[in-house]
């Protein structure tokens, strides 16, 4: 009987302690979320389409965590995750018009999920780099939407997920594969320069 | 041991208190939609793979066992829910932007063939709740055809 009871209380504490973390996580998601219903009740102005907008910082966090995973180095690439989360939100959404603004929340809300999946993986790189490929789909719709501001190539990887491919963006014209890393660095090809 | 019984006492009242905080259901009585959003349509056989395994915790309806009712197991569902809920809702899904859809979608076929999901923790309680290789591999094809439909859409 004893044990039983006090099988209930470490029990209680346990699911406690599960809930805390779980209703901390759901409040980050509540602020992230109005965030986003702003973004959409801002005013509709039509008459802005180029955007002054750069988006320097998320690109140069994205292509640091793109070098970590090419070199395997999981906890680099889930601090870079951390620093992209800071970095989609700088963009200032008053400078752009409606239909980027509406665009722009719509990426940023899904490369937000991903950065926060690759920045609370590490130890588990495999789960990282499915998120960092939805990600480089995310970050290839920004530099289409705003421009890149830098030369940028856009890489593909033919073998990754059961050869189902995948891309990613580079500074450098040279190959460095992030989903293979080490075991295969230069796999791959370029599909696309970016400007 | 008159200090030992005493203790008992205290923790089985607190097991009895906490008896009255219920967390709330997640039941909204809709009924599973077959058409998830504009333009993906979920087969017959799919909804019922996606009724029975996944559902519980990605949608607005939950079957409760019995031990739901009894805390902190209730509470612990709950938390489970919520985190299920937030991360994908087959309820929600013709909410999310079309770049979210996508993501989502490529993130089903990604944790089934891991085998991350259904969680472990829930297939110990819901055996009927397994995926079979077959199962897997119509939500995966399933999955990878809507995702491919949307890339060539936009």
């Amino acid at each position: 009987m004893k044990k039983i009871v006090l099988g209930v209380a470490m029990l209680t504490t346990f699911f406690a302690a599960c809930n805390g973390a779980s209703s901390s996580t759901s409040e980050a998601k509540t602020s992230a979320d109005s965030s986003t219903t702003k973004t959409s009740m801002a005013p509709a102005a039509t008459e802005v389409t180029k955007s002054t907008v750069s988006i320097k910082g998320i690109l140069d966090t994205y292509l640091k965590m793109k070098n970590a995973f090419a070199h395997d180095k999981d906890k680099d690439a889930a601090n870079a995750g951390k620093d992209l989360i800071i970095e989609l939100d700088k963009i200032d959404k008053a400078s752009l018009g409606a239909e980027q603004a509406k665009t722009y929340s719509d990426i940023k809300d899904d490369a937000k999920e991903h950065a926060d999946h690759i920045a609370t993986n590490a130890g588990n790189i495999k789960h990282q780099r499915e998120h960092f490929d939805m990600l480089s789909k995310d970050i290839y719709q920004l530099v289409k939407t705003f421009g890149a501001g830098q030369n940028l190539y856009y890489d593909h990887c033919p073998m990754y997920n059961n050869n189902k491919g995948a891309d990613w963006i580079s500074e450098t014209k040279e190959i460095n594969n992030p989903y293979l890393g080490k075991a295969m660095p230069t796999c791959g090809s370029m599909k696309e320069e970016l400007k | 041991m008159h200090r030992v019984k005493k203790l008992l006492l205290a923790l089985f009242i607190v097991f009895l208190a906490i008896q009255f905080i219920q967390p709330a259901r997640n039941n909204s009585g809709q009924v599973a939609l077959s058409e998830i959003s504009e333009c993906i349509h979920v087969p017959d056989n799919v909804l019922a793979v996606i009724k029975n395994s996944c559902c519980d915790c990605h949608s607005n309806n939950t079957r409760y066992p019995w031990y739901s009712f009894i805390q902190p197991g209730g509470w612990w569902m709950a938390s489970h829910i919520k985190k299920g809920k937030k991360n994908l809702n087959f309820d929600e899904f013709g909410n999310y932007s079309i770049v979210k859809q996508k993501s989502k979608l490529q993130s089903i076929a990604n944790s089934i063939n891991d085998g991350t999901m259904p969680i472990p923790s829930y297939l110990l309680l819901h055996n009927a709740a397994h995926l079979s290789k077959e199962d897997k591999k119509l939500i995966i094809d399933w999955a990878n055809t809507n995702l491919d439909s949307l890339t060539n859409k936009n």
